[in-house]
């Protein structure tokens, strides 16, 4: 059933018994380490922290699917030149969605699998706490967590390849705006409804600062419980703000109830969805035909660069989502990052993804074409996209010059 | 021949193992790491020990008092430059606070009422968290500064170490005040509770007042190892310290699987479910998706249906059964 | 008028949502009722009878709401199983170690559909999932009544009203009463009690799993979604009385009504709070539940 036919790394096992680890209990842990320090003489090995089970391990999956594509393309061609050959080894593990868990795990990498680098941890909870322990050992950790934290605590070896949550809720915004312009219509009233999360939370501020700014009234302005199940009393409130256009920022499950809801409701408002739950094949399987129009904004969008993301569609089987495109996007940086350096030493590897510029493999997929990290270890080249459903795929439609369909407003 | 004779010698020769353990360990390495996290834990059960182990109230809410820990010493650290040790004990007394307010409405509730009402009251405490962004900072979560170099005082260390040391002292310190109540008059009428609660009132013990002394003790430790949590950990968010699943179900768990209501049970505990827990995750965590969280699942459930009693009891019964003693039902019971 | 429409929307909304928390508490009402264990791994039941009647829908094109029979039916029968492998061995164990195994349980159903399933979030498409039936319509506003939650609470209502004529006016009814008051007594009468346990159990996850199809036009089937309904489930349950099915009816509809008017006059994210607060001072006041029954 899963999508995920990929093939895993296999980490070599300790020569004994699960049971007899297990009855030694704590004195058993430096055991499987010995044997695996052993192994990977000449392999480069990069760490993959990411939520697999929980209620992001479909995102998490996603996610190991594309660095997984990259790090198997990398290898065909031969590996890493500077290094001999060297291959790359993923070391890929289970962050669940306990951040103290995230943090074991990443202190785990690095001791026992020496590992040069670490990607991960999707959900911004998790990429604070692995950073925490990356920090202090001077590992780089390349993520595409949303949260404005996750650069803003003067990190040395954290690189962020997406713009941070409040730009791409003030994107969100602006943009839609320029839509709503371009169709005709001035807008005056919108609604904001957000799940109480890191993700809404962040996003929903860059929202609702945008408005504020542009001197234009939010009628609704309302966080909800996740895993919330019944979004009655949210459209109930939509409906009596009379906003044109309403900004859900949300995961999939709410974000269906919300569509489906308002379409109940005969309300036929502008929806701009907030990444997440809105970008994924889910929500088209999920709504059908009442997918179509919905708008959202993302970090990423797989028609920037089919060349590269329809080699993901043909292994996986289904579009390159946002969140497997950004780590594909970092593992391409890391590449050149590791060519550039030509030693498997996380200082040196650091210090090229600080001041190199990546335009080049799969870090081209990342809006204009390139990455290049600032003192704060911000990729300044990121902007976000404003997408719309047409036809059971997502298109670009903002900004114009980005722009691969036209728009359809007014759904 | 029983287990307990041997038990002083046993806790003796424990306390120099984890003194010395650390020295053949590299200080920021990850086996550190996870001593860390099972001294933490082991911890956590013995104070949940006070309350669910010797007056059997099953509590599933104490991820309130270890969140209030948590909380009050970061956001005093971060507004004050206050040293956690003192932000740590206004946790103790906010969480003592709480305790009090809790133990109004349900201390004269038992078993799974107990249960549910403590376990709404944590939850409770994680909306609070999560919708008081202002103070809290939200669901964003909380960022303790890194301030390499400025040491004890400040808890503030550039290697786990030092925390190490302090988890250790704390469980030390706890553990005598475990010791102590359960053989002092405290823990005399605990036990008359957990027996027959209306027989100990009509012999005259004030069975309010020592669950209220009991949660209020329960509550102050883990309130203070929130605050020690908070600097080993840097960062947390309102489901993490919050949590039901990764605190308050767990510290239940650990003195549960261990031994209920016995000074070694939240060690045994912590000594068998962080590792496995390590394992599950080391071993399957990278091949199929959900399989390390179902393997520790697995292994809870066999555990229980070897012997409901605890690990403490398993352990027990394997020893009688190699002195060719017979019965170990028995021994559970006490 | 508005004021008036409002409170009555908010009401409808309410009696809607709560008559769903009704049905997939009732089962764990029961197997408190009969067995007095709290079954943690409970609302994973919920989880598995969404995904059984997602393949019905999705292999065979039936409809979630003729899913959930089959779903009830195959729980039925894990349900049985697993009382059998798992449950009775402690059914005698101290509270805390039957309260523990079941959260073990719930770690391995939840993953362990994790791993068969996937993590993807399935959802069916069907009709009336967009419709509403209007009340009421003006200028003032509208008065709405979904569909897809219309016909979950006409199920529940089915399922809660079965289940009460199973307990109530049937042999087998009669016995699982008799052995829930005094198993001692009831083996003395010639009733099995440990088949009544075996029913009791099937009967408690299949009621949930019913539940758990009927919602699925409006909630999206994914491993992790049981964690969405536990808490409310309890709350449900033990503001009824736990082990009373009327009970279970009483508290789910309670939640739903509690939910939905906190959402009218306090900000949306808090409507869990308030649920929690009333629950609290609920039982500090009534530890039985509203609904008491008295035991013996």
């Amino acid at each position: 059933m899963q999508k995920s036919s990929g093939k895993f790394s296999v980490r070599p096992r300790a020569g004994i018994s699960r049971r007899a680890v297990l009855a030694t209990g704590a004195a058993a842990l430096a055991v499987p380490a010995l044997s695996r320090r052993a192994y990977a003489q000449d392999a480069v090995n990069v760490g993959v922290i990411v939520p697999l089970s929980g209620p992001n391990a479909q995102f998490g999956i996603n996610s190991r699917n594309g660095i997984q594509l990259v790090a198997d393309e990398i290898n065909a061609n031969g590996g890493i030149k500077s290094m001999g050959g060297a291959p790359i080894n993923l070391v890929i593990a289970d962050a669940t969605s306990n951040p103290t868990q995230a943090a074991t795990v990443a202190q785990r990498m690095m001791s026992q699998d020496n590992v040069v680098a670490v990607l991960g941890a999707f959900a911004s909870s998790l990429t604070l706490a692995i950073s925490e322990v990356t920090e202090r050992r001077g590992i780089p950790l390349l993520t595409m967590s949303f949260s404005d934290q996750i650069t803003a605590r003067g990190f040395q070896n954290v690189f962020q390849i997406v713009s941070v949550g409040s730009q791409i809720g003030a994107a969100t915004f602006d943009y839609t705006r320029a839509l709503a312009a371009d169709a005709g219509e001035t807008l005056e009233r919108i609604a904001i409804m957000y799940e109480d999360t890191a993700y809404g939370t962040s996003q929903s501020a860059g929202l609702r600062q945008a408005a504020a700014d542009a001197g234009i009234e939010v009628a609704m302005d309302e966080a909800y419980p996740l895993g919330i199940t019944d979004v009655s009393p949210l459209i109930n409130q939509l409906r009596r703000a009379e906003a044109q256009a309403v900004f859900p920022v949300s995961y999939l499950n709410d974000s269906l109830l919300i569509v489906r809801a308002m379409r109940q409701q005969g309300l036929n408002i502008p929806t701009i969805g907030g990444a997440a739950g809105y970008i994924i094949p889910d929500f088209r399987d999920g709504l059908g035909e009442l997918a179509d129009n919905v708008l959202s904004i993302s970090p990423a969008a797989y028609d920037q660069a089919p060349e590269y993301t329809e080699r993901f569609r043909e292994r996986f089987g289904y579009f390159m989502v946002h969140e497997a495109q950004e780590h594909a996007a970092c593992m391409g940086c890391l590449h050149s990052a590791l060519e550039a350096a030509g030693v498997a030493d996380p200082a040196t590897i650091s210090e090229h993804l600080r001041t190199d510029l990546f335009d080049e493999g799969w870090a081209t997929v990342m809006t204009g074409g390139k990455v290049e990290f600032d003192e704060m270890g911000r990729n300044p080249h990121a902007s976000p996209l404003m997408v719309q459903w047409q036809g059971g795929e997502l298109a670009t439609v903002y900004p114009k010059e980005l722009a691969k369909a036209e728009v359809v407003w007014n759904s | 021949m029983t287990v307990q004779r041997f038990l002083p010698i046993l806790a003796i020769l424990a306390l120099i193992v984890m003194v010395l353990a650390p020295l053949g360990l590299d200080p920021r390495g990850y086996e550190m790491r996870i001593l860390c996290i099972m001294l933490l834990f082991a911890g956590l059960g013995q104070a949940w020990n006070i309350v669910g182990g010797l007056a059997n109230q099953i509590s599933l809410g104490h991820a309130a008092y270890f969140g209030i820990g948590a909380y009050t010493s970061t956001i005093l650290l971060n507004l004050f430059t206050l040293s956690p040790w003192l932000g740590g004990l206004f946790g103790m007394v906010l969480a003592v606070g709480f305790a009090l307010l809790l133990s109004i409405p349900t201390v004269r509730l038992k078993g799974h009422y107990y249960a549910l009402a403590t376990l709404a009251a944590g939850e409770a405490m994680r909306v609070i968290a999560n919708s008081w962004a202002d103070v809290t900072g939200g669901p964003v979560g909380i960022s303790v500064p890194y301030m390499p170099g400025e040491g004890l005082w400040m808890m503030q260390f550039s290697t786990v170490l030092p925390n190490y040391y302090l988890f250790l002292a704390a469980l030390v310190v706890i553990c005598l005040i475990f010791w102590k109540i359960q053989t002092g008059a405290l823990g005399y009428r605990l036990r008359a509770i957990k027996q027959n609660e209306q027989a100990a009132e009509v012999i005259g013990v004030d069975t309010y007042r020592a669950k209220l002394i009991a949660a209020c003790v329960s509550a102050a430790i883990t309130a203070f190892l929130g605050t020690l949590y908070a600097q080993f950990q840097f960062f947390f968010d309102p489901d993490t310290v919050f949590g039901i699943a990764t605190i308050s179900v767990k510290m239940a768990l650990i003195a549960i699987l261990g031994g209920v209501g016995r000074l070694s049970g939240p060690l045994v505990g912590a000594a068998f479910i962080i590792p496995m827990e390590e394992m599950a995750n080391s071993y399957f965590g990278s091949s199929a998706a959900g399989l390390s969280q179902f393997a520790y699942g697995a292994i809870l459930v066999i555990v229980i249906l070897l012997n409901p009693h605890g690990l403490t009891a398993l352990i027990g019964q394997l020893w009688n059964r190699i002195l060719g003693k017979g019965a170990p039902h028995d021994r559970a019971a006490t | 008028m508005q004021n008036l429409l409002t409170f009555l929307q908010t009401l409808i909304d309410g009696i809607l949502i709560g008559g769903v928390y009704a049905v997939i508490s009732i089962g764990l009402s029961l197997v408190f009722g009969v067995m007095h264990i709290v079954n943690f791994a409970h609302a994973e039941f919920l989880m598995i009878g969404m995904f059984i009647a997602w393949f019905a829908w999705a292999f065979a094109g039936i409809d979630p709401m003729f899913g959930a029979f089959i779903a009830l039916g195959v729980t039925f029968v894990i349900g049985m199983v697993m009382q059998r492998t798992l449950i009775k061995p402690i059914l005698n164990a101290p509270q805390v170690s039957q309260i523990f195994l079941t959260v073990g349980l719930l770690f391995a159903l939840e993953n362990g559909a994790l791993l068969l399933f996937g993590a993807d979030y399935r959802s069916v498409s069907t009709s009336y999932q967009t419709q509403a039936l209007t009340l009421f319509s003006s200028d003032a506003g509208r008065l709405l009544v979904p569909l897809d939650k219309l016909y979950a609470f006409l199920m529940a209502l089915l399922s809660g009203g079965a289940l009460w004529y199973f307990l109530s006016r049937t042999r087998w009814g009669r016995a699982m009463r008799a052995t829930s008051q005094d198993p001692m007594a009831a083996r003395l009468m010639g009733i099995n009690t440990d088949r009544m346990y075996m029913i009791a159990f099937g009967l408690g996850v299949g009621t949930t799993a019913f539940g758990g199809a009927v919602i699925l036009p409006y909630i999206t089937a994914s491993p992790t979604v049981g964690a969405q309904f536990v808490v409310l489930m309890f709350t449900a349950v033990v503001l009824g009385g736990l082990g009373s099915v009327a009970g279970a009816v009483v508290g789910g509809i309670m939640v739903g009504l509690i939910q939905s008017f906190s959402a009218l006059f306090l900000p949306i994210q808090l409507m869990n709070l308030t649920l929690f607060v009333i629950f609290i001072l609920v039982l500090a006041l009534r530890p039985e539940g509203l609904v008491a029954r008295r035991r013996a």
